[in-house]
């Protein structure tokens, strides 16, 4: 687990009683939490109970978190550790045995290391996004869209020649590349979606 | 990574983490946020164990008269409250039995209701969803349920 002072900061400062830092860690870690959720098909009702008692354990626990670098891991055992419950108070009722709850213990288990890293890799970049100048956010934003913006859309949009929104493209990318948010994810080895290029 | 991720790499692992951010519903944010009013309260979590509803829902086709009154029942490490779901009051125990007072919270503020020594006590009307009890004695156990939704 790599080590994130950002997220250590914002412990530390939720810890002391800045809603600010606490909004900033619900952003961040929102989507980890969801996709647990969603993975185990759970309906909105008991998403929503589940993610109750995950917040709600976390604000219990800001002050004592024995490694706040090591939040994502936290939460995502939590939240991993809440469906269970909800899953087998609900199989409890359909009187199903405990092999399927084993099943499910197996199942958690092996996915949440990955989602664990998928969650930080997406935190970084989400991040690293939000520290470029509204330009590069503007002109990454229409790139990103599906279908992306045609170069005709994003040069009358943006008032940019067509040809240099490939130069500005590069260096917006450059630019998130080389923030502080990405730098330390991209030390630590953390692949990219879709592949290892070494492999 | 060992080779830096080249340009349409970043692009796509930026698109990816975007779209993550965006299959989360603003509700679910929200709730996250709003869960630091609770920050400084120092209070043990009771998490539900028991909805008579997930058994009646079962049986609904055995019975064709389903019982109206619903039970839950919430469990911290140190007490359990019962809790039965009338139309117009909540009527609950508190296991062990002891006296002490109970909060409700609903979005719109709370209100006490006194806990008797046997550990019973009446909330009047039943609150509106979503809600929150807290539980508390002067002798220091302090336990409160996530948000109910009926």
């Amino acid at each position: 687990m790599r080590d994130d002072p950002t997220v250590v900061a914002l412990v530390t400062r939720a810890a002391g009683s800045d809603q600010g830092a606490w909004d900033e860690i619900v952003d961040r870690y929102a989507p980890l939490v969801w996709s647990i959720c969603t993975g185990f098909r759970l309906s909105n009702h008991d998403i929503e109970d589940v993610a109750q008692n995950v917040w709600l354990l976390l604000v219990g626990q800001l002050g004592t978190l024995r490694e706040p670098a090591a939040l994502p891991g936290w939460l995502a055992t939590t939240t991993r550790r809440e469906c269970l419950r909800v899953v087998t108070l609900s199989r409890k009722s359909e009187r199903l045995g405990t092999e399927l709850d084993e099943a499910a213990q197996f199942v958690a288990d092996t996915v949440v290391d990955e989602e664990i890293l998928v969650a930080e890799r997406n935190a970084a970049l989400r991040a690293a996004f939000a520290e470029l100048p509204p330009r590069c956010q503007q002109l990454l934003s229409m790139l990103l869209r599906d279908p992306p913006c045609s170069y005709g859309t994003i040069s009358a949009t943006l008032d940019i020649p067509i040809g240099s929104i490939g130069p500005q493209r590069a260096r917006c990318l450059e630019r998130m590349r080389k923030s502080s948010a990405l730098l330390g994810l991209i030390e630590v080895g953390v692949n990219f979606p879709g592949g290892d290029p070494g492999a | 990574m060992r080779d830096g991720w080249d340009d349409e790499q970043l692009l796509g692992a930026l698109r990816e983490a975007m779209r993550a951010r965006e299959a989360v519903p603003s509700w679910f944010v929200e709730m996250g946020k709003n869960a630091y009013a609770w920050h400084n309260i120092d209070a043990e979590l009771a998490q539900l164990t028991y909805d008579s509803q997930a058994d009646t829902e079962q049986l609904a086709f055995v019975r064709s008269e389903t019982a109206s009154i619903r039970a839950l029942t919430f469990t911290s490490a140190h007490l359990s409250i019962e809790l039965e779901v009338g139309q117009d009051s909540l009527l609950g125990q508190v296991i062990p039995p002891q006296a002490g007072m109970l909060e409700t919270y609903t979005k719109a503020g709370q209100a006490t209701s006194p806990v008797d020594e046997s550990g019973y006590f009446a909330v009047e009307p039943t609150p509106p969803n979503p809600f929150r009890l807290r539980f508390h004695t002067s002798g220091g156990a302090d336990v409160v349920t996530g948000w109910i939704t009926l």
